[in-house]
């Protein structure tokens, strides 16, 4: 009874759930380098340190100095970041980065943000610009830019790297390639000699005043966008490009959101991340292409966002318990009645479960995602040992090189299954949903239990509020991420599922 | 809803509406910076005069004595488009109604007769029960009235206000008091505005009493049953609050959901939109259902009102804040920008649930009475 065979266990675990759209965690255990788990604790504790010495002094300064003053723009706190060195941290030394592996960023982004998620924001943008040049996987412009980034820092002059996606039509559309033809885009690339001609605007861009280089993606064809999707460089300071409006937002206001105005604006070759004639080599076709890229920056971001989430959860876990610990009612102090004590357990348990969440997606993308072949030991140990300049003379030479975007590109794309694909984009919309709702959640039981003092700035707990509703809006809303998480992880595998279908 | 009978507060509900449509919603956003933009002081004097800020009072105060019906219509409709405005009436009736539990109507009576609405409007605490503070203000006797010492954190309408009402302890006492305070009295430091999640143009301040000047309000140490009086009655009045703000956020959401496109079609054909806004508009029908109720039983003191006000109050502000939450999804990124007002009500929702006190212990209060 106990005996089975290997093809009967591969049927079994194949059926609905598989085996495989779960249990990450204890599938990436035995392949993960040892040294993660260190370099894990080392980002923790310098992630508090940080937050200790350079967040928490400022934290209530810089959201009422935007409140004063909404056009105020942090970069002394960009240029302390900068020093930290904190924009090329989770750059790979192949490009002249600390190398911290990727999945570290999320636990520093909770860290960071359970005291201001605008500053954590200040820092997590950048890491959203550079995974869509990731996704690209066109290594010598990943090679160019990055290397910036790290000069920026060594000079003292940060070079940041934002995502411009949002169109003033076009938000949530822009996320799925299914809704993306049916949308209606505006910021139009003209193919021209030597480069493409952009025109139009991007809205709400993180981080966008402050950045000098701008992932953008436009479109060649505004009928069908999805099959001419075009992702360009935009460097700050290239004529035809300006800056707009800066966003009044609820919260989160440390953290400029930026209208990006192209007119005629000349992006040269050199700065095409990708685009239709890069596309035709790969296996899949144009718009299934763009849907992969999209879900390769969306599997990385969005456990971001759910760090946030998470961050923003503790944040107002700490805020209530240091209140309950303070203060008495009725003859004791809050935190010794019975109906605080539930309380405060329900929110340490929503903290405790979505940060599982955001770590398994982590999992999914070393497995089957982004960090794949920089987490697979063999590159993980080379990168970690391998001396810087063995890496200059050596290695990044051939980064310039064709092939090296060719071979990345059939590793990371085309050798990524469609399953996989779902499983990581999937898992990253679930735990999105789940950091963001603890976040807000969280909140709303702190204020309850603070009353009065939770409703002032000078408390913090307010501010958490305010920064946190934004976190359930951008990468996706949260009801286009549980569509998602229908599409790749519930309804996959059933024919007569639609998406999207008009109703 | 509670108007749809009764002529007089036909009218109210009408002016009211209209009010907040001309003098409010155009200029919320800039009403909004204060306290780093300008006191809306124009719009404050405009309802001052329309009376809204005297229906609850009795005729003998040359008040209107149309109820908590009439206080609620115009919260209600003021709270649709700026509940600052909402708070500021709140407060204020909520000072004469404890003056008014104390017996204290010749008090009382000395102020309402101002005509400016500055020299009207009385500060008070309304966001805390003073029996549930552990560290009130002190007062000791001195000469034919009182002198206060120690601390008051976020009195409402401090700063705006020609009086303070103060809940504070008489030294020796266990139960505390309430007096009034001139708020031009140079014994008292005044800080800047506190910046608040909510109902911003609605300040308040903290103030650090060095022996200000006091006058006993009712008998001394009767200060928690005139609280719990006057809250029975005014809890009506904070769920006709965030009713009004629950209709602001599901209007604005409706019209933005007839004009969006995505996916190639108005955001209002997707099913999921439809179900959201649904939720919403249902809790706004059990809302206006369930204030309709309490505010009639509370008018006419039915058996139980207190409870039924209390009740009401409770479940509409939670309600409130899950609305306003959906107010913000449903226009996206839009909805977080401070050009709509999806993100003032959101936040004024949330300031709202904590009038008169911490939202779980008033529903353990709750119980208790029960219990009794």
């Amino acid at each position: 009874m106990n005996n089975i065979s290997r093809a009967e266990q591969k049927r079994l675990l194949n059926r609905a759930p598989q085996f495989d759209d779960g249990f990450y965690s204890l599938r990436s255990a035995p392949r993960l380098p040892r040294t993660m788990v260190k370099e894990a604790r080392t980002v923790v504790a310098l992630a508090r340190k940080f937050t200790e010495t350079v967040i928490r002094p400022y934290t209530l300064e810089l959201d009422r100095t935007l409140q004063q003053d909404p056009g105020f723009l942090p970069w002394e706190f960009v240029k302390k970041a900068n020093e930290w060195g904190l924009y090329s941290m989770w750059i790979p030394k192949l490009f002249g980065g600390k190398g911290y592996s990727i999945p570290t960023l999320s636990l520093f982004l909770e860290e960071t943000s359970r005291e201001c998620l605008a500053m954590s924001n200040l820092i997590g943008v950048h890491y959203l610009g550079i995974g869509t040049l990731f996704s690209t996987w066109n290594i010598r412009l990943i090679n160019e830019i990055l290397t910036d980034v790290v000069a920026g820092e060594n000079n003292g002059e940060p070079a940041l790297v934002s995502l411009a996606h949002t169109e003033p039509g076009a938000g949530t559309d822009l996320e799925e390639t299914e809704l993306m033809d049916k949308a209606t885009v505006t910021c139009l690339a003209e193919k021209v000699p030597g480069g493409y001609k952009l025109n139009g605007t991007k809205v709400f861009i993180s981080n966008g005043h402050l950045s000098k280089w701008h992932m953008t993606t436009s479109f060649q064809d505004p009928d069908h966008p999805s099959s001419r999707a075009v992702i360009l460089v935009v460097k700050t300071g290239s004529e035809g490009f300006s800056f707009g409006r800066k966003e009044h937002k609820m919260g989160q206001k440390g953290c400029p959101a930026s209208e990006l105005i192209f007119k005629d604006c000349f992006v040269p070759d050199c700065y095409v991340g990708t685009d239709f004639s890069q596309f035709k080599s790969l296996k899949r076709e144009m718009t299934p292409s763009v849907s992969q890229l999209i879900d390769y920056i969306v599997a990385t971001s969005r456990a971001g966002v759910a760090a946030w989430g998470v961050g923003a959860a503790r944040g107002a876990l700490e805020d209530a318990m240091a209140f309950a610990r303070e203060t008495e009612v009725d003859g004791k102090l809050l935190v010794n009645h019975e109906w605080v004590q539930i309380r405060l357990a329900e929110m340490h348990k929503n903290v405790s479960l979505a940060r599982l969440s955001y770590l398994e997606t982590n999992y999914a993308n070393g497995l089957e995602g982004m960090f794949k072949i920089i987490q697979s030991k063999p590159v993980y140990y080379m990168l970690k040992m391998t001396p810087h300049w063995v890496v200059d003379r050596f290695m990044a030479p051939l980064l310039s090189g064709k092939q090296m975007t060719r071979t990345f590109r059939y590793l990371q794309m085309d050798r990524q299954t469609d399953a996989q694909i779902a499983r990581t984009t999937g898992w990253a919309s679930l735990a999105k949903v789940s950091g963001t709702d603890a976040g807000i959640r969280n909140c709303h039981l702190a204020l309850e239990i603070m009353g009065q003092a939770g409703l002032r700035h000078d408390r913090r707990t307010e501010k958490i509020l305010r920064d946190a509703k934004l976190l359930q809006i951008y990468e996706g809303t949260n009801q286009l991420n549980r569509l998602n998480i229908f599409k790749s992880l519930v309804g996959r595998n059933i024919p007569e599922i639609e998406i999207f279908a008009h109703e | 809803m509670i108007a749809v009978k009764d002529k007089e507060l036909k009218m109210l509900d009408k002016a009211a509406s209209e009010f907040a449509k001309k003098q409010l919603a155009p200029e919320r956003e800039e009403n909004d910076k204060f306290p780093f933009g300008p006191f809306f002081s124009d719009v404050l004097s405009k309802a001052f005069e329309l009376d809204f800020f005297h229906v609850v009072l009795p005729e003998s105060l040359d008040g209107m004595n149309q109820g908590m019906a009439a206080l609620s219509v115009i919260l209600d409709n003021i709270c649709r488009e700026d509940s600052s405005l909402g708070g500021i009436i709140f407060t204020n009736a909520a000072a004469q109604q404890v003056m008014m539990e104390a017996g204290a109507t010749d008090l009382l009576g000395g102020i309402v007769s101002a005509d400016s609405v500055n020299d009207f409007l009385i500060g008070f605490p309304v966001f805390n029960n003073p029996a549930e503070v552990a560290h009130l203000a002190e007062a000791r006797p001195d000469g034919d009235g009182y002198s206060l010492s120690g601390r008051l954190e976020y009195m409402v309408l401090g700063g705006i206000a020609s009086h303070c009402l103060v809940p504070a302890r008489i030294a020796g006492q266990d139960e505390y008091s309430f007096f009034l305070v001139n708020a031009k009295d140079n014994r008292m430091t005044v800080s800047d505005p506190v910046l608040s999640l909510g109902l911003r143009a609605c300040p308040a301040v903290d103030i650090d009493f060095n022996g200000s000047r006091a006058t006993l309000v009712g008998k001394a140490g009767d200060g928690d049953a005139c609280f719990t009086a006057m809250a029975d009655r005014l809890h009506v009045a904070a769920a006709a609050m965030a009713a009004g703000v629950m209709k602001g956020s599901f209007n604005e959401a409706f019209g933005y959901s007839k004009e969006r496109f995505q996916g190639g079609q108005a955001i209002i054909n997707w099913s999921e939109m439809k179900m959201m806004l649904s939720n919403m508009a249902i809790a706004i029908e059990n809302a206006d259902m369930i204030l309709a109720t309490a505010v009639s039983a509370v008018d006419n003191r039915t058996p139980g009102w207190e409870r039924c006000s209390r009740a009401a109050a409770l479940q509409i502000q939670e309600s409130a804040c899950e609305l306003t939450t959906d107010g913000v999804q449903a226009l996206g990124g839009v909805g977080y920008m401070k050009d709509f007002g999806q993100e003032k009500r959101f936040r004024d929702a949330k300031h709202i649930q904590a009038l008169l006190g911490i939202a779980p212990m008033k529903r353990i209060k709750y119980i208790e009475s029960l219990i009794k």
